[in-house]
């Protein structure tokens, strides 16, 4: 039997394809579409790269074994770990380096820049997070009196170090070279405050003469936090402009 | 795939949708158009829309001892019952059940879709191998003229008026009876 | 009218993309022509806002893009489909498509609906679950062409969206367009001369940044017979007479 011409098979199927195929965003999903009052920023959101499963329980690993050597050898090495795994995630939350669509992206009603800022700040809180657990699980293991600097002091300079990888990654297009970027400024402040610890005649700050704490300089010493704080207005600057609808794609 | 491998992949796992798609093609034209003897086009649409996703829903409960079609349509004539009550509306009457031949009580939204049910199972006679049994129907139960009558108006004897409107009951009977046989799915 | 460009040029550098272009178009195909490095690419991204232009002035959908809540509305309208798009690996059809939905601000309960729709139109029904990369280049295309279309636009900008469709998808996608065209603006811009006057009810042809052909498809294939055009189809001849003419300057 055939189906009567005033009856439109073809919209029925739709219909039925509309439900059958419909997505069901979870409550994560559903309460950050109700706080960012955008379901498409939500979902934007729930896609970052480095917020999927996988990227967050590698750098959930990482940060536990910075930890447990912490636990082990008295080396402080978390705080060390933090900053550059928030730079490599936060190189891998946005840009035309990681965003195969990225072009298309932009030509749409959500503002990529939201996108930008929320993506960062959520990548940003969620490693602080798992580094302050971290931290938090090591306390009062670490010799001396820097346990409350090195256990949250470098929140400061991973700020300065995820705002210059952001910078880096949106400038060249690349979300691996501006992760190196900010990684290898991260271990050239260390390893320069290191030595200028090693080298100077300095009283009181860096009472053990550990290998570890002597590099922790780069976290506790508080004359660098108004520079890092700088350094990460700077790149923020350079994240505005270098994002601003101007640029265009080439 | 025949249509119980159809539904049983529709219910296996996340559901296959391909699966569906097939299931809706051969049969959504024959219950749009056994629907549409009773609704006008949009509701037809409704109801085929919220058969095929309870089919998609319910798969599961659905066990191979009827025939599928026969299944499909439980579901279509249940939705299409429900739409009816739903909208309280009034269905169009046919001569005779305004005479409340149907009996008090009587839920019009069943006596809308039991005349669908009539009308396609009259299909059955509709080939032209069906010819002589037709017309027999016609005369005797439409027209609802005596055997005598019928007998002389079709030149043949009673005794063959009278076998000629077995076979029609017969043949209708097991049309509607396909209609029904639907163990198991939703209902 | 749709699109209302008037003088608009478009530089990076040195490098004229496009040069004083003056185009107007309403509901209906309008098919872009031109060699590589013509122009075509960068005259669409001005058109999709993801570019802006270096000077003059242009109007999309009565609204000025340089302004951010118009443009924000513009592209709730639009649908781009660029030259290169890339794919989320490990995203489904369905997911892509309803992904851009929401970028494109598509009201949550309209986006099962409009997805489904979108990816019926676009022939990808029995492949609707599918992991993208799982796709061929063809059927990749064509989901392209699904996201562009998901929020019904009223302006239609396709870069190359025939390349990687066999001869009997092409049909269909033309088709496609045809039927879009009936209410809304597209823009085609194709190498393909065949798909011109297949589908395009206009021609604008460019070269070197300029457009220096407008008219039908028909008035393309007379400038062919009466110009010295090489091609085995009519429009062929017309359009490489269009170029010569324009390359020698007459």
């Amino acid at each position: 039997m055939t189906a009567p011409d005033d009856v439109d098979l073809d919209r029925v199927w739709t219909n039925v394809a509309a439900e059958v195929w419909r997505r069901h965003p979870g409550r994560i999903e559903r309460t950050a579409a109700k706080l960012l009052r955008s379901p498409g920023l939500a979902r934007a959101l729930l896609a970052t790269p480095s917020l999927l499963g996988p990227w967050l329980i590698g750098s959930t690993l990482v940060l536990a074994i910075g930890a447990l050597v912490q636990l082990g050898a008295n080396q402080p090495l978390v705080w060390l770990i933090a900053p550059a795994v928030a730079a490599v995630g936060i190189a891998y939350a946005y840009g035309p380096g990681i965003d195969p669509a990225w072009e298309l992206a932009r030509s749409c009603a959500v503002s990529d820049r939201l996108v930008l800022l929320t993506r960062a700040v959520a990548v940003f809180a969620v490693n602080a997070v798992l580094g302050m657990a971290a931290s938090a699980a090591t306390l009062g293991t670490t010799a001396g009196t820097h346990t409350a600097q090195l256990t949250f002091g470098w929140l400061i300079p991973m700020t300065a170090v995820c705002t210059l990888t952001l910078a880096v990654a949106v400038a060249v297009r690349s979300a691996a070279v501006g992760a190196g970027a900010g990684v290898a400024a991260w271990i050239v402040v260390v390893l320069g405050r290191g030595a200028l610890d090693s080298t100077a005649t300095s009283p009181g700050l860096s009472p053990s003469p550990s290998a570890g704490t002597s590099l922790a300089g780069a976290v506790t010493d508080p004359n660098l936090y108004l520079p890092y704080l700088a350094v990460a207005a700077c790149c923020a600057a350079v994240v505005y402009y270098v994002t601003r609808p101007q640029r265009g794609a080439q | 795939m025949d249509d119980d491998e159809l539904i049983a992949a529709i219910a296996s796992g996340d559901g296959d949708d391909t699966a569906l798609r097939e299931l809706f093609s051969r049969h959504a034209p024959w219950l749009a158009a056994r629907l549409r003897m009773a609704l006008p086009p949009d509701d037809v649409e409704d109801v085929l829309q919220e058969t095929f996703i309870a089919v998609w829903q319910n798969a599961k409960t659905y066990q191979p001892r009827g025939t599928p079609a026969a299944w499909l349509w439980v579901i279509a004539r249940n939705q299409a019952a429900m739409l009816l009550r739903k909208r309280g509306q009034r269905p169009v009457l046919l001569p005779g059940e305004e005479t409340g031949e149907a009996g008090p009580g009587a839920d019009p939204a069943d006596a809308v879709l039991a005349r669908a049910e009539l009308a396609a199972a009259t299909q059955a006679l509709s080939g032209a191998d069906r010819y002589a049994e037709r017309e027999v129907w016609q005369l005797l139960y439409v027209e609802d003229r005596p055997v005598a009558e019928v007998a002389q108006l079709t030149g043949v004897p009673e005794g063959t008026v009278k076998s000629r409107a077995h076979r029609a009951r017969r043949l209708l009977r097991a049309a509607l009876h396909s209609t029904h046989t639907a163990e198991g799915g939703t209902r | 009218m749709n699109i209302e460009l008037y003088d608009i040029s478009r530089r990076f550098g040195r490098n004229v993309a496009v040069d004083g272009v003056t185009l107007d178009a309403g509901p209906g195909v309008l098919g872009l022509l031109g060699p590589n490095g013509a122009g075509k690419t960068s005259l669409l991204r001005m058109l999709a806002t993801i570019l802006p232009p270096s000077s003059g002035k242009l109007a999309l959908l009565d609204r000025d893009p340089a302004k951010p809540a118009a443009r924000r509305e513009i592209r709730r309208r639009l649908g781009y489909l660029p030259q290169h798009l890339g794919y989320y690996p490990s995203f489904t059809v369905v997911e892509f498509v309803e992904y851009f939905a929401l970028l494109k601000e598509v009201p949550p309960h309209l986006v099962p609906k409009a997805v489904a729709a979108a990816v019926e139109k676009a022939d990808l029904g029995p492949k609707a679950k599918a992991k993208l990369r799982t796709l061929s280049g063809g059927m990749l295309r064509r989901v392209g062409i699904a996201q562009a279309i998901v929020n019904e636009p009223e302006l239609l900008l396709l870069d190359e969206p025939t390349a990687g469709l066999d001869p009997e998808q092409r049909v269909a996608f033309r088709a496609l367009i045809r039927d879009l065209g009936q209410t809304a603006t597209v823009v085609v811009s194709t190498h393909l001369v065949e798909d011109v006057g297949a589908a395009c009810s206009e021609v604008a042809l460019m070269s070197n940044g300029r457009v220096v052909f407008r008219g039908t498809p028909e008035e393309l294939t007379a400038r062919g017979e009466a110009g010295q055009g090489v091609g085995d189809a009519p429009l062929e001849r017309g359009y490489s007479a269009i170029l010569a003419a324009a390359r020698t300057g007459s």
